[in-house]
């Protein structure tokens, strides 16, 4: 069943102005359910644009993007929100987590959001810091964490939602081989729940590993075959 | 000197020209809008017109919120104004200055229940996936910023043609003997008057959104000649002083604000679900309960001068 479907998507920045920049031209490509892609290429090809772009993070300037469904292109601002948190896992390559507070309250903020009673949030968090593997760590400022402690309370972050779809840009950027490892043996749990996983990377280690299905090249902004 | 020179009028005339620039830039784009939109396409024009629907929403949403503010304004400076028309002892002689001066009120008045009327489109419009009502609502606007250009031709008609050297009429005027619609007697249009509001809360607690409609706009009317030749008496305390506006000055505590503007609100929300239902084709009854609460915060109010003064003197005026 197809999850993701790109069908030529481009992304302009300043169109209408002499220094028109095509971040991204005529892609399209469709992403099975429980598929784990990869968007390889050079800094400046336009993958960490896509992902935005499939995270309703930013909209295309011409093209269609359907996640289960839905035009998330189109979405109004206010459904696009509702999309990002309730439907998309993202994990940044700087973490992005809130420094002043503990890896526990980190993973609970998108449940702040949510109708959840207490009980059903405490089962959830836990879930997601098992998965992670960092509830040991959780009563810990994240501020106190190592790069790869980091990067897995954000994992943990992404994941409390259950959303069907992980986004990951540059994710072991900023870690060192044996955490990059960690990284990618976490990816099975993903493939075993189910997960729809894009990571944007150019990260050799990726090529390594068996647990990837398909690998998207890019250069330019435009795919190559 | 010109009544132009007076710093409310530079104050509102200023705010009047900045949003009819701001509202204009809007029906600009929106013209461009209305032409092409296709929200099935996902073409370049397409997702440049929806980037700019937000922008012009959020305009739109800012002038039409600043418009219905700057009524209460203009309402507060016509009152200081009478301090500056020879003659005028209220917004009474401010507004019958001159032949613009009533007309430029209903104008504003109808005004602002269509900026209104667009607020609750436009929220049920965002509220949506696909902006269903987008068209509907942006000819509304179109059709509403034709009147505000022509709102703000008659404001500087209006304002110009007051004499400051020649004493206008003022509340001589309506000191004089009543002169009620259709030659109703003040018991007859009282009784209306309840009988009236009685008929509206029914129709909105049974949710008839039509009929609530019809007996909103009528009872808009009624309420103006009981509230003026009636309710007005006994805020006042005068038999035969019948003024819409004195009671929105200081010795009245400003309760002419509470009485007019719950009035205005109460048939807002009760005239809103038949035209949203108009406009949209779905049911938008939850109005209805706002209606009948400002209706009867209304009545109670003009009823609390009425029994009050009776309990004090024994007679009614």
């Amino acid at each position: 069943m197809k999850q993701i479907t790109v069908s030529n998507v481009d992304k302009i920045y300043n169109p209408t102005k002499e220094n028109a920049f095509y971040a991204l031209k005529q892609i399209s490509f469709e992403v099975d359910a429980g598929e784990i892609v990869i968007l390889k290429g050079v800094s400046g090809s336009g993958k960490s644009t896509l992902l935005s772009l499939i995270g309703g993070l930013s909209k295309p300037s011409s093209g269609d993007i359907i996640v289960e469904g839905e035009a998330i292109a189109k979405l109004p601002d206010r459904l696009a929100s509702r999309y990002r948190h309730e439907r998309v896992g993202f994990i940044f390559q700087s973490f992005n987590l809130l420094n002043g507070l503990n890896v526990y309250q980190n993973v609970m903020a998108p449940l702040m959001l949510s109708e959840w009673s207490g009980s059903q949030m405490e089962a959830k968090i836990d879930q997601a810091l098992q998965i992670a593997n960092i509830a040991h760590k959780k009563g810990q400022k994240v501020s106190d964490l190592s790069g790869g402690e980091k990067q897995r309370c954000a994992i943990a972050r992404a994941l409390v939602m259950n959303p069907p779809i992980i986004l990951a840009d540059e994710p072991t950027a900023n870690l060192d081989t044996h955490n990059s490892l960690m990284f990618i043996e976490i990816l099975k749990t993903f493939k075993a729940m189910g997960k729809t996983v894009l990571i944007a990377t150019h990260d050799v280690l990726f090529e390594e590993t068996d647990v990837i299905d398909r690998c998207i090249h890019m250069k330019d902004g435009a795919m190559v075959v | 000197m010109s009544i132009f020179l007076s710093y409310e009028i530079v104050v509102f005339l200023m705010i009047e020209v900045i949003l009819l620039v701001l509202m204009s830039i809007a029906q600009a784009a929106i013209v461009v809008i209305l032409r092409h939109w296709n929200f099935e396409a996902s073409s370049a024009l397409q997702y440049r017109l929806e980037k700019k629907n937000y922008l012009i929403n959020t305009i739109l949403y800012f002038t039409v919120a600043t418009k219905i503010i700057l009524f209460l304004f203009f309402v507060q400076s016509l009152n200081s104004l009478s301090g500056v028309v020879p003659g005028a002892m209220c917004s009474a002689g401010v507004v019958g200055a001159n032949v613009y001066g009533n007309l430029l009120l209903l104008l504003k008045l109808w005004l602002i229940f269509g900026f209104g009327l667009w607020l609750i489109v436009n929220k049920l419009d965002l509220a949506a996936a696909d902006f269903p009502y987008l068209k509907r609502k942006y000819w509304l606007y179109t059709s509403l910023f034709i009147g505000v250009v022509l709102e703000f031709f008659l404001e500087i008609a209006y304002f110009g043609d007051i004499p400051l050297n020649v004493p206008v009429f003022c509340c001589s005027v309506v000191f004089q003997a009543p002169k009620l619609p259709f030659g109703y007697t003040q018991e007859f249009l009282v009784g209306l008057f309840y009988a009236l509001l009685g008929v509206i809360v029914i129709l909105n607690v049974s949710k008839n959104a039509m009929a609530s409609f019809l007996c909103n706009v009528l009872f808009l009317f009624v309420a103006y000649y009981a509230i003026t030749y009636f309710f007005g008496l006994y805020v006042y305390e005068m038999p035969n002083h019948k003024c819409p506006y004195c009671m929105l000055q200081k010795e009245y505590y400003y309760i002419g604000y509470v009485i007019w503007g719950a009035l205005f609100l109460g048939v807002f929300f009760g005239m809103m679900p038949f035209l949203v239902e108009l406009m949209t084709k779905k049911p938008h009854l939850r109005l209805l309960k706002f209606s009948t609460i400002y209706l009867c915060l209304m009545t109670a109010v003009c009823t609390f001068y009425v029994v009050r003064y009776y309990m004090m003197t024994g007679v009614f005026l």
